[in-house]
């Protein structure tokens, strides 16, 4: 895994090679043809996954430093929701969207995310769309990698 | 990782269960165990198994006593400062409250480890004046929580010798250490010493590596403990972890149970009741069943690979109800050969599953360790 500022520097030159791919586009027909996905870039997409998901792991265990680099309150209680799902077990991703008993709704996994925190960590709930709710997200899907989609499954 | 486990497990089976190698069958097997043991041969799917499962909340085990006798069994408080946390003080607080109105009383009370959540000062010493209401006898062994901060300085002056042994009405009971020799993560690292408590207290950190053990001092203090004891007489050993391997990953086993097995082999009534797990757990290893308790905190959920076939697993618990999946238990030693462990879950008639979706596995999965503790803040600049 790479580290902080290599990542951000990797970040910056992908955004120069974005603006010049996008420039090719835009100039001239000559450049339409879209080219092959690269290795480069696969490993740029990848990177940009695995910093999500390492951000939702040390969100999902507790981490106070991340919490606070992304402004949010999980827990008051010092619970945090690794310590009902180690290794994102039991966070079931692959069932959602779902009717949710515990909640009494149809639910998808940010729903249910927002009660955890809500309720067992007794924490704010946090913006359905903010960078800590996809860090959430990715961490808990990328744990669960090779589990077989059921939606619906209580 | 999976491929290691079935290794192992392979390799675990191979020692302790050679053909015709069971816990002594001269012990009373009741309608209900026998119920656990026919699932072996089954090979029933989780559907067919439920099925014929008896609505029944104990789990029994058998051994000799010179007079019935009972006692309690409470671990796994994970106790934070009463200021943050009250939810784990109140459950402490109902399990000391029954298990002080028993009726008749118990004998004495074992408590299973992880008594704090940090193993601070301040956590250890709440749990003494919430556990001080409880007027019977009471012994505890340690947990990883209670330990890592200042390496079971403040639990030793609090408990003393974190192992220990006495006889009760023909039962020699053993407590067991399986926490304090864990491999030094924090030196050269160096960690402080709440950031070594901090990755001894993550369960699925990736860090402190495999921690439980007994360690070769303790097998033989073990060895020379049961040396003058009858070989057919009844063995009950408390330890925090499980003494045989469900999942590594978690220190859901001890590393060294080979070890164990071979100072527990000539014995043939052993029992072993752990915490750890905050589950219902049961099984056999060679001569010895093995019984894991509830926690009163909060449950785990069943690893994803090595629960034991005999295991009737227990009720998935609801997330909203935080008396729910959790409680204490009693241990009823008969007159007539036979124990039994009573689960007393809060709010709940049924502890075990009742059907396939009662089960916190009804639902697949395939997970996978996490990375973050392994890359920071460790290896960034």
């Amino acid at each position: 895994m790479i580290n902080t500022p290599t990542f951000l520097c990797i970040l910056r030159r992908s955004t120069v090679a974005g603006a010049v791919v996008a420039a090719a586009v835009v100039l001239g027909p000559a450049s339409a043809n879209k080219d092959p996905v690269t290795p480069k870039q696969l490993k740029l997409y990848q990177e940009a996954f695995m910093e999500e998901v390492r951000k939702g792991d040390l969100l999902f265990h507790g981490d106070a430093a991340m919490a606070e680099q992304l402004g949010v309150k999980l827990s008051t209680t010092g619970w945090a929701c690794a310590m009902c799902h180690p290794m994102a077990s039991d966070t079931h991703p692959q069932a959602f969207p779902k009717f949710q008993a515990s909640m009494a709704k149809f639910a998808t996994l940010r729903d249910m995310i927002n009660w955890c925190i809500e309720k067992p960590n007794q924490g704010e709930k946090i913006d359905p769309e903010s960078e800590a709710m996809k860090a959430l997200e990715a961490y808990i899907t990328w744990s669960n990698t090779g589990s077989v989609l059921v939606p619906g499954k209580y | 990782m999976s491929e290691e486990l079935d290794r192992i497990r392979r390799e675990m089976h191979a020692v302790l269960q050679p053909p015709g190698v069971r816990p002594d069958d001269s012990l009373q097997i009741t309608r209900r165990t026998f119920i656990h043991r026919s699932l072996l041969f089954g090979a029933a799917s989780v559907g067919q198994t439920f099925a014929w499962w008896p609505l029944l909340n104990t789990i029994d085990v058998a051994h000799a006593a010179e007079a019935p006798f009972k006692f309690a069994w409470i671990s796994d408080t994970h106790l934070y400062e009463r200021s943050l946390n009250t939810r784990f003080v109140d459950k402490v607080v109902r399990a000391v409250q029954e298990v002080q109105a028993m009726d008749p009383p118990a004998d004495f009370l074992i408590f299973g480890g992880d008594l704090a959540q940090l193993g601070k000062i301040e956590e250890l010493e709440l749990g003494v004046e919430l556990l001080k209401d409880l007027k019977i006898k009471k012994y505890y062994i340690p947990g990883e929580h209670d330990w890592y901060l200042d390496m079971g300085k403040k639990w030793g002056e609090l408990f003393g010798q974190p192992n220990w042994t006495f006889d009760h009405k023909g039962v020699r009971f053993i407590g067991l250490d399986t926490v304090s020799r864990g491999p030094d993560y924090w030196t050269a690292k160096k960690m402080t010493p709440e950031e070594r408590m901090g990755h001894m207290a993550t369960l699925d950190g990736t860090v402190a590596g495999a921690w439980a053990g007994v360690g070769r001092e303790q097998l033989d203090w073990m060895q020379k403990t049961l040396a003058d004891w009858d070989k057919s007489k009844p063995i009950v050993i408390f330890s925090h972890n499980p003494l045989y391997e469900y999942y590594p990953p978690w220190n859901f086993w001890v590393r060294d149970w080979r070890e164990v097995n071979d100072v527990l082999k000539p014995y043939t009534k052993v029992t072993n009741i752990h915490g750890h797990v905050h589950q219902v757990l049961y099984n056999e290893i060679g001569s010895m069943r093995s019984i894991g308790m509830l926690a009163t905190s909060w449950p785990w959920p069943y690893a994803p690979e090595g629960v034991p076939k005999l295991t009737k697993p227990m009720i998935r618990a609801d997330p909203g109800d935080h008396y729910d999946g959790v409680g204490w238990e009693t241990v009823n030693v008969n007159a007539d050969d036979k124990v039994d462990v009573e689960y007393i879950m809060w709010g709940r008639k049924e502890v075990f599953v009742q059907s396939p979706e009662d089960h916190d596995k009804s639902i697949g999965e395939v997970i996978r360790p996490r990375i973050a503790d392994n890359q920071y803040p460790w290896e960034n600049p």
